[in-house]
């Protein structure tokens, strides 16, 4: 089969949050061929390799005991305005939990897809189910477990804000709720508790935002919906909301959309890249950079001198390429090293260094922003199509096993350093 | 929908809308009454009743203009849309709210009977009936207004669009006393909600009638509900 787009080659999708490292498979790669029965897989050396896909018994157990059921399914939806494709056989799915970025320019698809999962918009074809209810079949009880802060916040302007939430309150909440108690939590939590009695029209954009993100809140459903939740706010009540977002995210399910890259690095687990309305890259947004780059590279600067320092660089196992950029310091060194594909040199670089008695002075990855990754990936996106179906398949992937030439033509990025990931799981929870 | 008709009532009366509504109708009323029964020292206030169905074809589009037209606008329509309420739950709830502003001025027009009463005979029979007639009626000319109001966003246009099909129904009533032929007659009646209070006016009860006028709101109720949900398609 003709290979030809990349987000038909590959899609990555993180095995758990838990687990920094990813498998990833291009998507036109059968599962066979991934994992050949009752081989020995390469990435876990003990039992078969625990797929994320519906059909396989093992994954799901799996992942009921972790708690990780799949809390928001979507599954090649289509939506046409006319003849114009809004979203085209999107497939992804959420896992409890998780907070998920939507990232993409202008008219991608994101609040399409958003309003079709909260069941404002329907799919031409395709379905989206929360928590394994059709919003199609059941869009009551599906709708009870979402709340939805669309693109322009939905607020009544000739109310106050109490008016506004308690009316929410009467339309979302459930019986269990007391009133009093839940819409005073939520006012304490997105900071409108000095604002309760104003009427809406009179608030700022900022407020306005607030008041959106509070009635997403009411009935504290289990996944929230929020399409670029801080777009119009200045700088400080940006990271305000950020900062709540995160706090929300700890106990729910989120998916935020934004074309805001730092936005997504900074609030959010994995990112879903969406261009014309579909899915080019799905990961971590650390591994996204990484899978771009491709080979890894690292500038070090070390103490020491200049050319002992390089010998001792070039002696290391696994690098490629180091040598000298400038002198950063008095008496330290820059130093550009590049590894071969698939290892991770930090730890044997440390290890050499340390024992030769030059210090590490700062470690820093070359990896792109989530820029120029954006701009890669929709760029890579534009190619012509060829085998559209592809695109469709739910999947877990893995690359590190035998794919075919095309992929690493196409998309030499592929070679992700899986090991790597757990590097970034461990140093997160060391900043927590 | 118990939610969205409280606040859709509480709108009404936190703007202007719902007085003016009130205001309009009472000042002409009030004046019908002075003259056909104050100044003429008439005991039948039927005459003021029928007065109703002509000041309701200018007022009710005033009423009903907003109730979809402003949730498309602020967007608030996603709000009620992606909330676990059913669409018949919101466009009833939206009806009854514009249903109990109009009922509130109705009420006030009770102190006509209370004028009438103390200083001659009324024919209370026929004043019951007349209100439950005016209640019939009414359901329809706003079950037409919201579900104009639910197609555009523009509340001018749902107005005006609102006033034009109740001027057609008025005319459509003049046609029926102009044509003579047998079955575009049939058919006129089938259409006009004037003649067919004419029972009501010469004090008859006419059940089918009522039902006529309730069956045709539930009609523009159900279209309204499809076309809260035809626009998930759009």
């Amino acid at each position: 089969m003709p290979l030809t787009r990349h987000s038909d080659i590959f899609r990555v999708v993180p095995f758990t949050r838990h687990m920094g490292s990813i498998y990833c498979r291009p998507i036109n790669v059968r599962r066979e061929h991934v994992f050949p029965s009752k081989q020995h897989h390469p990435i876990s050396a003990a039992g078969p390799p625990p797929l994320l896909h519906a059909d396989n018994p093992h994954c799901r157990t799996a992942m009921l005991q972790e708690g990780n059921k799949r809390m928001i399914e979507v599954s090649s939806l289509t939506k046409t305005y006319g003849k114009k494709r809004g979203i085209d056989r999107l497939t992804f799915t959420v896992n409890d939990g998780e907070i998920v970025g939507f990232l993409g320019p202008n008219g991608a698809g994101k609040s399409t897809t958003m309003n079709i999962i909260t069941g404002y918009l329907s799919a031409n074809s395709g379905a989206a189910r929360i928590a394994g209810i059709d919003v199609l079949e059941d869009p009551v009880a599906a709708k009870r477990k979402i709340g939805y802060l669309p693109e322009q916040p939905p607020l009544y302007l000739d109310m106050t804000v109490e008016e506004y939430l308690n009316f929410i309150f009467d339309i979302k909440a459930g019986k269990e709720f007391s009133r009093r108690a839940h819409l005073g939590e939520i006012c304490e939590m997105v900071g409108l508790k000095d604002h309760y009695k104003r009427l809406i029209r009179n608030l700022s954009k900022g407020y306005k935002q607030r008041v959106g993100l509070a009635q997403a809140l009411v009935g504290n459903p289990d996944v929230l919906i929020l399409d670029e939740p801080t777009v119009g706010l200045d700088p400080k009540q940006i990271i305000e909301i950020r900062n709540v977002i995160k706090s929300l995210g700890k106990d729910r399910t989120i998916i935020l959309s934004t074309h805001i890259l730092q936005e997504v690095s900074a609030i959010c687990e994995r990112v879903l890249v969406i261009n014309n309305g579909q899915i080019v890259a799905d990961d971590k947004p650390d591994n996204l950079s990484a899978m771009i780059t491709g080979d890894r590279k690292l500038i070090v600067r070390v103490a020491g001198p200049k050319d002992s320092v390089r010998h001792v660089l070039r002696s290391v196992d696994g690098i490629q390429f180091a040598d000298a950029t400038v002198q950063a310091e008095k008496g330290a060194y820059d130093f550009l090293v590049e590894a071969k594909p698939n290892i991770d040199i930090r730890k044997p670089m440390f290890m050499a260094l340390a024992k030769a008695g030059y210090p590490i002075l700062q470690l820093k990855s070359m990896d792109l922003s989530l820029e120029d990754i954006f701009i890669k990936l929709t760029e890579d996106s534009k190619k012509p199509r060829l085998s559209p179906k592809s695109a469709v398949r739910p999947a877990a992937k893995d690359v590190s096993a035998d794919k075919p030439e095309q992929t690493q033509e196409d998309f030499p990025a592929l070679n992700v350093n899986l090991s790597s990931g757990e590097f970034d799981a461990e140093d997160k929870e060391d900043n927590e | 929908m118990a939610a969205i008709y409280k606040r859709d009532l509480r709108a009404y009366f936190t703007s202007p809308l719902g007085y003016v509504f009130i205001a309009a109708f009472l000042i002409v009323m009030n004046s019908v009454f002075f003259v056909t029964n104050l100044l003429t020292g008439r005991n039948s206030i039927a005459s003021v009743y029928t007065v109703t169905l002509y000041i309701l074809i200018v007022i009710v589009p005033v009423l009903t203009m907003r109730t979809f037209s402003e949730d498309y606008k602020q967007k608030t329509d996603q709000l009620l849309l992606t909330a676990p309420v059913k669409a018949s739950g919101i466009v009833l709830g939206k009806f009854f709210a514009a249903y109990t502003v109009y009922f509130i001025a109705l009420l006030f027009t009770i102190i006509y009977v209370i004028i009438v009463s103390a200083v001659g005979d009324v024919n209370m029979a026929s004043i019951i009936g007349n209100y439950i007639a005016l209640l019939g009626v009414a359901t329809v000319y706003i079950s037409i207004g919201i579900f104009i109001s639910s197609l555009t966003e523009n509340q001018l246009v749902a107005c005006i669009a609102t006033l034009g099909i109740f001027i057609a129904l008025f005319i459509l009533d003049y046609a029926y006393g102009l044509v003579n032929v047998g079955w575009i007659k049939t058919v006129l009646y089938w259409l006009s909600i004037f003649r067919r209070y004419n029972t009501f006016f010469l004090g008859v009860f006419s059940v089918a009638d009522f039902f006529y006028y309730i069956s045709i709101s539930a009609v523009f109720v159900f279209l309204t509900v499809r076309v809260l949900e035809k626009k998930r398609w759009s």
